[in-house]
């Protein structure tokens, strides 16, 4: 009876992405599970974006999957005393970061050493985590399951857990065809609901499709930003997914020295992935430690502050001269990528939630 | 079962003859046998210690008969060295998959194969897990990263882990924890291990296992850690956690700890 609700439920949200313009990268789930078979499901490729890197082959996309990966992503009872989900650090509100967090939160007090990163588009990525040390994303929810600060339980405590639960019993039936609960099955599971956060329909998407224009602000920001910012911010992931060191110094209570730790290469020293520029206008605070609150913080560092050594990127060796004039206009380009339908898609919330958006003007 | 017998005969293939072959690993410290229950040892430099945990992947299991027949099974994983063939022509590899040697667990202890090949004269195996599975996202069996044997935050498996503690050790409570892996160069921590087996069949080296198979066993020497190639102190680097020059080190000279029990 269950899974014929959540089928209703699933059909009604491609119907209300169709009546928000189609455009809104979703399930293309049609029709109901077949004598107990999965349906196959496929990742919305946004136009002129090249072949996603995460190996489908190997994990085929299904809506049962999905499903089973979102409820584990929202599932509390990953972390040792069942207080923290994956959502706890990745909210939907803000593109599946910290909203306004600047280090994540673990378990008993704990803090993390780092800002956690926006999830989207992960299915184009090939490395994960700040300083690109996890190779696979299947891998990824390994680290912080396992980390003392932050959901500090052990792989076989979440599957002991997860067997135990006669719900994940059957939905890990519906997906694998038998009721193993294993590691691979529940991070592939959990990889099924990950490479489905596209964000592409903010308004630069829309822009650049023919579908929308620019305000002179914005058009102006964007020529800006494709001389200034492009290299490492690349379109369309506004990320070249390399590791840069920009000149922020190392903070001595962190001791963070990103890349240098996984290459333990001293030219890595202070290198951090690049990070998407999509939906920035909502990811604050910003940078690996979350050590800039807004975006003017960074603005300042990049023409002001930064420090600069001969480890610091190469096009950074002189600092990223900007004007306040720029700033303006880049900071309106910047809000262009901004997807609300992505940040509001109901189908990425657990389920039954309603979502109420952050910005509603209550009286 | 008789038709594929008969197809067998029609198409003038041999139906080959499989000869049960069990690997039993045995751990030592030195001339006494490995208890992780406090004993204390001591290595070449004086300095004592106790192992809480001793464990390592064998992988890509290959025997060879010395003889100069063709490669009898599939080619090696990738991280064989393939270089290294002074074993002889005619050899099967009758273990692709990594297994996981672990002294807490008596029954990784023991592994039950079979070969092709008559007369067993060489065996080589991997120390370790091939780049494939290091890159491959999550694995199972004895490669769930749930075994702890895996770095979550630098993807990548521990190929062998020597854990314990020593008062040589300024670690945090002594402790020492030896984790040693790496797949990317220059800090590839695979090793692959050549074991001649002696003489001819029935010599000491093997004796009949059970089932009526030969039985191989390997002796692996904990010492051989700290000393094997060049000296790793204790007291000079208690903590081995990543890929580098140390796990470098320290895997060259555990490649050295196996031999062949006669």
């Amino acid at each position: 009876m269950k899974s014929f609700l959540t089928i209703g439920c699933l059909l009604m949200v491609v119907a209300w992405m169709g009546a928000e313009g189609g455009t809104v990268p979703g399930l293309s789930v049609a029709g109901m599970s077949v004598a107990g078979k999965p349906v196959p499901m496929k990742l919305p490729v946004p136009a002129g974006w090249p072949a996603p890197q995460y190996d489908f082959k190997k994990n085929p996309l299904t809506k049962e999957g999905f499903l089973l990966g979102r409820k584990l992503f929202y599932e509390t009872a990953l972390s040792r005393d069942s207080t923290i989900s994956c959502a706890s650090c990745h909210q939907q509100f803000g593109a599946f970061a910290t909203y306004e967090h600047p280090l994540s939160h673990g378990i008993d007090n704990t803090l993390t050493t780092r800002n956690a990163p926006a999830l989207e588009n992960l299915a184009w990525q090939k490395e994960f985590m700040w300083d690109g040390g996890i190779n696979h994303l299947d891998l990824q929810p390994l680290a912080p399951l396992t980390a003392v600060n932050e959901m500090g339980e052990t792989v076989a405590g979440v599957l002991h857990r997860l067997q135990r639960d006669t719900a994940y019993v059957r939905m890990f039936r519906e997906v694998f065809g038998d009721t193993a609960i294993n590691t691979q099955r529940m991070d592939r599971a959990l990889s099924q609901y990950l490479v489905m956060l596209v964000s592409a329909d903010s308004k630069y998407d829309r822009v650049m499709q023919g579908k929308d224009s620019f305000l002179l602000p914005e058009r102006l920001g964007y020529a800006i930003f494709q001389q200034k910012c492009n290299s490492c911010h690349r379109e369309p992931f506004f990320t070249d997914f390399s590791y840069r060191n920009t000149g922020m110094p190392l903070d001595n209570t962190l001791n963070d020295f990103g890349r240098m730790r996984i290459t333990g290469d001293r030219r890595d020293s202070l290198k951090f992935k690049v990070p998407s520029l999509r939906n920035v206008a909502i990811t604050h605070p910003y940078g690996h430690d979350g050590r800039f609150f807004s975006l003017l913080n960074v603005f300042e560092h990049y023409r002001k502050n930064m420090v600069v050594t001969p480890l610091t990127d190469s096009i950074l060796q002189h600092r990223l001269p900007l004007s306040n004039f720029e700033i303006g206009q880049l900071t309106a380009f910047l809000n262009t990528l901004t997807d609300t339908a992505f940040l509001k898609n109901p189908l990425f919330a657990p389920e039954g939630y309603v979502i109420t958006p952050v910005f509603v003007h209550r009286h | 079962m008789v038709c594929v017998s008969g197809l067998v005969l029609v198409l003038g293939l041999k139906p080959s003859v499989r000869h049960p072959l069990m690997i039993r690993f045995r751990n030592c410290v030195g001339n006494r046998p490995l208890a992780l229950t406090g004993e204390l040892y001591s290595n070449s430099f004086g300095e004592s210690f106790s192992v809480q945990q001793f464990k390592y992947y064998v992988s890509a299991v290959r025997v060879g008969d010395g003889g100069d027949r063709g490669w009898a099974g599939e080619e090696g994983s990738e991280g064989v060295d393939r270089g290294h063939t002074d074993e002889g022509e005619g050899s099967e590899v009758i273990l692709k998959e990594a297994h996981l040697v672990d002294e807490g667990d008596s029954s990784s202890l023991v592994l039950h194969l079979s070969t092709d090949l008559a007369d067993v004269r060489t065996i080589s195996f991997v120390v370790g897990v091939d780049s494939l599975a290091n890159t491959g996202g999550v694995q199972g069996g004895d490669l769930d990263p749930m075994l702890g044997m895996f770095w979550t935050w630098n993807t990548g498996y521990i190929y062998a882990r020597l854990e314990g503690e020593s008062d040589s050790a300024h670690s945090p409570a002594h402790r020492f924890t030896w984790d040693i892996g790496g797949y990317k160069d220059p800090s590839n921590a695979l090793r692959t291990v050549t074991l001649a087996l002696g003489g001819a069949r029935g010599d000491g080296a093997r004796d009949d296992g059970a089932m009526g198979g030969e039985v191989i066993w390997i002796t692996a020497d904990v010492l051989k850690w700290f000393d094997g190639k060049s000296p790793v102190h204790l007291a000079g680097s208690p903590i081995c956690h990543q890929p580098g020059a140390l796990a470098m080190r320290i895997a060259d000279n555990y490649s050295t700890m196996f031999s062949v029990t006669p």
